[in-house]
């Protein structure tokens, strides 16, 4: 294949040249957009000019051409099953309220997002076709920063880099808390999905305070304490009176979200990570028992990250690097190339925050205990340098890195990857089981296992990185296969999923059983009679 | 370059001063909301650091520069997202500031300091 002499080949160019002309679908499943199920063209036309009419030809994304940036997604979809119709993208609150009008008037479902990089979950695409991305971007303000109390008020279009980049430029003395992709990521959208970091204020929705949400009816409901008047007290006390109300507008689709109160957490005076090495895959238990007595007591003041190797190989290495073989990479490949690599097969990561004084303090505690079970530990002392310690060195102080984001290339240039992640008891027994029950499918169907579990406090998540490789409908098949049975089979053992790509949503929330979904039903019905929003976000029609 | 809010600008009312690790801030110290959703146009090397820089150049993406890319090329990747690369909607980076970033992209020297694959 010749090559214009930058490194990309002809097929190449004329695919990318076939995109950027919306002419790339060569099949229907290909397609950047497809109508909602049930809606002659002519109102789809009709809405459309009406969407228009609130927020300017400039943002209603309604061709092929325009709207290719939301099919976009690394997950499984052979069948078509999560094309959007188009996008519209406001840039007002009143211009939310104007749009669920047209969307009640005309029937037409919205998928609303904030930046649309839900990584490994489906990006901005929606549970089902047809629906149209409701684009919260151009709502990008920080409404509020009180530099005294270290609370902030943000629009689901504020990234994690604007607001990083507002504290730089004023000098605030916080920090902020970053999921795996930061850089392009909300901060509304990460916490209303229940995300998590790597600091001690990882659990992004206990960090909430306040919301403000539009409801379907286009009536705004300011959750906590937002609706006092003359109150001053929205982001400092979550609870409110009564009902507390925030949980049902997480990973819901009962309203949309429009501002988001957050805790930010001070910048410390000293702050040294740890990595803890061990070689042995059975090892995982041990480890498990040792992190959680420091997460329940407070030792370890933030979530504990224990990496597979894997995982940590692919953020910088393709897979034909380290093997050649279509079968699954063998255990002791794995630890030669984790061995070269100066990491174990776990590599646990935490940190102390504090001053030097507290620091010096806790460490030899938390050293003795992970020595006791053959734990390797290191600092910056032996590992500075190495790209595997200094990414969760940068992620536990707050630090912006889209390093994870080489997991989806790890089958090559195509990308292919999808999220699983059970939670479980923050105990042994249970990460055990769940390596060996992850291990056996994933391997079944010719898959490598690359996991990270997360330690809250009692409980983990537990990460899992399904990479395959979406330039073949057999790789992309054997994927959504495999899933499937994780799903089912983890369920079988009584773990099930915190979270869940778009192309899954019904099978998880059938594990949470049917009164938990008959009682979503009755909410939604309640609040989104016409169910304009995102059905079929979470399993709710 | 950074981004300039069209209207206003972000400030910090009687601003906090840090010392050390310490925060010492005045009652009702609080930052003025940002005044407007429209930014001025981001400059093409400021949003390279900002978005492109952190895969490419950093052993997770191809290197781009020095390659002399076409900006045509490079403006249907961004919006399209191609392999594993995501996509960006117009909503994030707008068509004035694609199409600068593309033209600047395309003829940017390589940086000894990127390191790829």
């Amino acid at each position: 294949m010749s090559s214009p002499g930058n490194g990309i080949s002809r097929r190449e160019l004329m695919a990318i040249g076939g995109a950027a002309a919306g002419i790339a679908a060569m099949t229907p499943l290909a397609h950047a957009r497809m109508l909602p199920a049930e809606m002659d063209r002519d109102v789809f036309a009709a809405a459309c000019r009406d969407l228009r009419a609130i927020v300017g030809d400039d943002w209603v994304f309604a061709d092929e051409a325009s709207t290719i940036s939301y099919r976009k997604s690394e997950i499984p979809d052979l069948r078509g099953e999560h094309i959007p119709s188009g996008a519209v993208a406001p840039a007002s609150v009143e211009q939310v309220q104007a749009i669920l009008a047209v969307a009640n008037r005309y029937k037409l479902p919205l998928w609303p997002i904030s930046t649309g990089h839900n990584m490994g979950y489906g990006m901005a695409t929606p549970a089902s076709s047809g629906q149209m991305i409701l684009d919260l971007k151009r709502m990008n303000r920080i409404l509020d920063f009180d530099a005294e109390l270290g609370t902030i008020l943000v629009e689901p279009g504020v990234t994690y880099q604007q607001i990083q980049d507002y504290i730089d430029e004023h000098d605030l003395p916080y920090w902020i808390d970053v999921p795996t992709v930061g850089p392009i990521v909300s901060m509304v959208g990460n916490t209303l999905e229940r995300g998590v970091g790597y600091t001690p204020y990882g659990d992004h929705f206990f960090m909430q305070c306040g919301m403000e949400v539009v409801l379907a009816d286009g009536s705004i409901l300011r959750t906590g304490m937002g609706s006092i008047a003359n109150g001053n007290t929205w982001q400092a006390f979550k609870w409110g009176y009564g009902p507390y109300l925030d949980g049902i507008f997480t990973q819901s689709n009962f309203g949309v979200v429009v501002k988001l109160g957050m805790w930010m957490m001070p910048k410390p005076p000293a702050y040294k990570p740890f990595m803890v090495r061990h070689h042995e895959v059975e090892d995982i238990a041990a480890i498990t028992n040792t992190v959680r007595p420091f997460r329940m007591n407070g030792l370890i003041p933030n979530a504990v990250m224990m990496m597979g190797a894997l995982y940590q190989l692919a953020m910088f290495n393709r897979r034909a690097d380290l093997w050649n073989q279509p079968t699954p990479i063998p255990l002791e490949v794995l630890k030669g190339h984790a061995r070269r690599n100066d990491i174990g097969v776990w590599n646990t990561f935490f940190a102390l925050y504090g001053t030097d004084e507290t620091i010096a303090a806790t460490e030899p505690i938390i050293r003795g205990a992970f020595e006791a079970i053959g734990g390797e530990v290191m600092t910056d002392a032996e590992m500075s340098g190495n790209p595997y310690f200094e990414h969760n060195k940068t992620l536990m102080r707050g630090g912006l890195t889209l390093e994870e984001k080489g997991l989806v290339r790890w089958w090559g240039r195509s990308g292919g990857a999808v999220a699983f992640a059970p939670v479980a008891p923050a105990k042994g027994g249970e990460t055990a089981g769940q390596t060996a029950l992850a291990t056996e499918v994933m391997n079944k169907w010719g898959f490598d296992y690359a996991p990270a579990y997360v330690v809250g406090g009692r409980e983990l998540h537990h990460i899992i990185f399904l990479m395959f490789d979406k330039g073949s409908d057999e790789s992309s098949a054997k994927a959504e296969q495999c899933m499937t049975e994780m799903i089912t089979r983890f369920g079988e053992r009584g773990w099930a999923a915190y979270r869940s790509a778009v192309s899954t949503m019904d099978l998880v929330a059938d594990q949470y059983g049917a009164t938990n979904r008959e009682v979503n039903a009755r909410i939604k019905q309640a609040l989104d009679p016409n169910h304009i929003l995102a059905p079929g976000k979470q399993g709710i029609a | 370059m950074r981004p300039q809010w069209k209207h206003g600008t972000v400030a910090l009312l009687g601003l906090i001063a840090a010392t050390g690790a310490a925060l010492v801030a005045a009652p009702g110290d609080t930052a003025q909301a940002q005044a407007t959703y429209e930014i001025a146009p981001r400059a093409p090397e400021y949003l390279y650091a900002r978005t492109c820089g952190y895969c490419h150049g950093h052993n997770v993406a191809p290197l781009i520069r020095g390659r002399n890319l076409p900006p045509a090329v490079i403006q249907a990747v961004v919006r399209s997202g191609m392999g594993a690369m995501p996509a960006f909607k117009p909503t994030e980076i707008t068509n004035t500031e694609l199409q600068a970033l593309a033209q600047w992209l395309s003829t940017a020297p390589a940086d000894p300091q990127e390191h790829g694959q």
